[in-house]
């Protein structure tokens, strides 16, 4: 069924070509010519991926940071960047649904627009996603020392990197040996962590409008004027990188139909909701100038003031897990981009094989894993951050063009069995914003994202660009 | 046409013992090649490395069904789940019956046990039909507490199967644990016969009870599936 008409071919520098075979998709399976690959994630392993990749960074890292740039308004900037993530994840869904494979936005910008997009696209969501884990581990380093602290082992934050290039490769070797069954650990993590929050939330923000507790002063809402709130957005989006993670596994999903769209636009409503209530209650309990002075883990302080030591000690915990469940999340998602690279020959073979003891693509895993080391050791959050945002928002802008274009001449094989309503508004207004948000960003942050991205062009110059995959299913 | 799934982990070195092989020749087979992969690896990325190999154990390993006078195909499946696939192929293909392989020499008698979810009616036509007109014994078992309806349900399907031309022993269980008086009767016999159980909490905890007996017996073990309510009047209408 899905094989129409395609121009995928060419060879890169070593001579290997595009691995494209017709398949068949079903809700339970994809078949090829000889095999079929069984479909095993269902709803709730989907939505664990896309809240377990986004939770961590939103609520446990950026409330300090937001409030220090944009004041109580911070929790319009994180409004700001949940529209934009519906934006694009409406039409992440359409496409998701109409090729559910391994891969994600990669997959559908160089099957809509073609080889030189994919390949900066491809490669550029390679290291959007290193960048994302070196910024979620140095996070987890924050809390690890949070957590020591907590337990009266003061150790200063001279320990924070050394404690994120611990575990980042510790995380590494982990994924390459460990065959058991982490997806149902991530699952129970993501649920223990919905139920932490939801309950503190709960309680903070009846706080915090005054049904308990006594009133608190109010503040001015946006004490620095509209642009803070929107390069405060442009910051925060890392906090809404994980939905399009669900669409890399696009390929093992059931029933893909109905459980890509729930998924991935039930897990930016999820998270959005939390965000923007977490940042209203912990500028309810501390003012943003003193929420600014507690830094990356400013949580721990909202929860000790309405909870005392066990919501603090709830939100260390919680911000442990958050962030190493995001950090897990994203090295799978890095190495099963690197794959669909490596299968439509624009990174060399070998990138994808996989190991004969483990089963693991160990190659793949080590690219993910050996540059994270390095950005981590840099330590710059904020940086990190924006330079994630921004290879992601470029992948996201793409998707929102790639959707346009194939809508406007629909191929024979495009069948989503999920269409974006608003047609065309919602993807060409996805778009835009999308793009517009790279705008509000650090000029050093806009410059590294711009170098990766030529960098990967330049690679696909040299090393295939006789390759083409527009339209190749 | 009675049809048998035979799972296989087949990049593990997983095959099928001479003895299975002829026992299974009255049968139609499918055998059902599988890799599981660890989370990590998407499994079409295995499918690209892995299918060459497994094809070809796979075409090796129908040919050896079809030598011994059996008609046989092969499915190849990339996977994460296990049980998953083994149910889904099983319906996909219709499959009467799945084997865990074990290791066996030529087959002489067979272990039927009744004990469980599936219809007696159902273990009895297929114990029947596996044996054909071979020289293969059947020894029905059953373990309950109710002795005088056990012996009543034993001896009618007794009789069905010696009617048929079968020569069929029985032997009651009583006062033992269920699995444990299954694992003391299979001595003597070269693989079982026995009926797919219901999800339980004990299956939760110790795993499927084929799977034990499998383990505890050695030797192969043909496990007829569960008919769903739905599917129960089209099953007995062939």
């Amino acid at each position: 069924m899905d094989s129409g008409p395609s121009s995928v071919g060419g060879t890169n520098i070593e001579g290997e070509s595009p691995q494209v075979e017709p398949t068949v998709e079903t809700d339970d399976a994809t078949i090829t010519d000889d095999a079929e690959l069984e479909r095993t994630l269902g709803l709730t392993g989907g939505l664990a991926i896309g809240i377990g990749t986004m939770i961590g960074a939103g609520i446990f890292v950026f409330p300090g940071l937001a409030a220090g740039r944009a004041g109580p308004a911070a929790a319009a900037s994180f409004g700001i960047g949940a529209v934009v993530a519906l934006l694009v994840a409406l039409p992440t869904a359409e496409l998701a649904t109409a090729m559910p494979k391994s891969g994600g936005g990669y997959y559908f910008i160089s099957r809509g627009l073609g080889a030189l997009a994919g390949a900066v696209v491809g490669l550029s969501l390679w290291f959007g996603l290193v960048f994302a884990t070196a910024f979620y581990l140095v996070g987890f380093g924050y809390y690890a020392v949070d957590t020591l602290a907590e337990v009266g082992i003061a150790v200063g934050d001279g320990l924070v990197i050394p404690l994120a290039l611990l575990f980042g490769a510790g995380f590494t070797v982990l994924n390459v040996t460990g065959t058991e069954n982490a997806a149902k650990l991530q699952n129970g993590i993501v649920v223990l962590l919905l139920s932490i929050l939801v309950f503190f939330l709960g309680y903070g923000g009846l706080d915090a409008v005054g049904l308990i507790g006594d009133s608190a002063a109010p503040e001015r809402f946006a004490p620095f004027g509209t642009m803070p709130v929107l390069t405060t957005a442009a910051l925060v989006f890392t906090s809404y990188l994980g939905f399009a993670q669900i669409a890399t596994v696009a390929g093992e999903m059931k029933d893909p139909g109905r459980n890509l769209p729930l998924s991935i636009v039930g897990s930016v409503l999820v998270v959005g909701l939390l965000y923007v209530v977490t940042i209203f209650v912990a500028t309810s309990a501390f003012g943003a100038d003193q929420l600014s002075e507690f830094g990356e883990t400013a949580m721990v302080d909202v929860g000790r003031h309405y909870l005392g030591p066990i919501g603090a000690f709830a939100i260390v915990f919680g911000g442990l897990l958050a962030t190493m469940s995001s950090a897990n999340a994203s090295v799978l998602s890095t190495s099963r981009a690197i794959y669909a690279v490596s299968r439509d020959a624009l990174l060399p073979r070998r990138a994808s094989r996989i190991n004969l003891r483990y089963g693991t693509p160990h190659v793949a895993l080590g690219l993910a894993g050996g540059p994270i080391l390095v950005l981590v050791a840099t330590g710059r959050v904020e940086l990190l951050a924006e330079v994630a945002s921004f290879l992601h928002l470029i992948m996201y802008g793409l998707i929102c063009v790639a959707l346009l274009a194939l809508r406007r001449d629909e191929p024979a094989w495009y069948d989503p069995d999920f269409r974006v309503p608003g047609y065309p508004a919602v993807p060409a207004i996805g778009a835009v914003a999308s793009f517009a948000l790279i705008g509000f960003m650090q000029p050093v942050s806009q410059l590294t994202g711009i170098a990766i991205m030529v960098a990967a062009a330049g690679w696909y110059a040299y090393y295939a660009r006789d390759v083409t995959l527009k339209g190749a299913l | 046409m009675t049809r048998v799934l035979v799972p296989l982990a087949i990049l593990e070195g997983e095959s099928v013992s001479a003895g299975l092989t002829t026992l299974l020749a009255p049968l139609d087979v499918t055998v059902l090649g599988y890799h599981v992969l660890p989370e990590q690896t998407p499994p079409d990325q295995a499918r690209l490395q892995y299918e060459e190999r497994a094809t070809d154990a796979l075409v090796d390993l129908t040919a050896e069904f079809e030598a011994a006078g059996g008609r046989a195909d092969h499915r190849l499946v990339f996977t994460h789940d296990r049980e998953q696939t083994i149910d889904r192929v099983a319906a996909e293909t219709g499959a009467d019956a799945y084997a865990i392989t074990g290791v066996t020499g030529p087959i002489d008698r067979l272990l039927v046990s009744l004990t469980g979810d599936v219809a007696v009616d159902r273990l009895c036509s297929f114990a029947a039909e596996l044996v054909g007109d071979r020289e293969i014994g059947v020894t029905l078992f059953l373990a309950t507490d109710d002795e005088s309806g056990g012996r009543e349900s034993l001896e009618a399907a007794a009789r069905s199967l010696s009617e048929r031309g079968i020569d069929v022993e029985t032997e009651l269980a009583g006062d033992q644990p269920a699995l444990e008086a299954l694992v003391e009767a299979a001595i003597g016999h070269d693989a079982i016969v026995m009926g797919e159980r219901a999800p339980s909490l004990r299956s939760l905890v110790f795993g499927e009870e084929a799977e034990q007996v499998a383990a505890e017996s050695v030797g192969p073990v043909l496990v007829v599936r569960r008919v769903e309510e739905r599917d129960d009047t089209v099953e007995r209408r062939d």
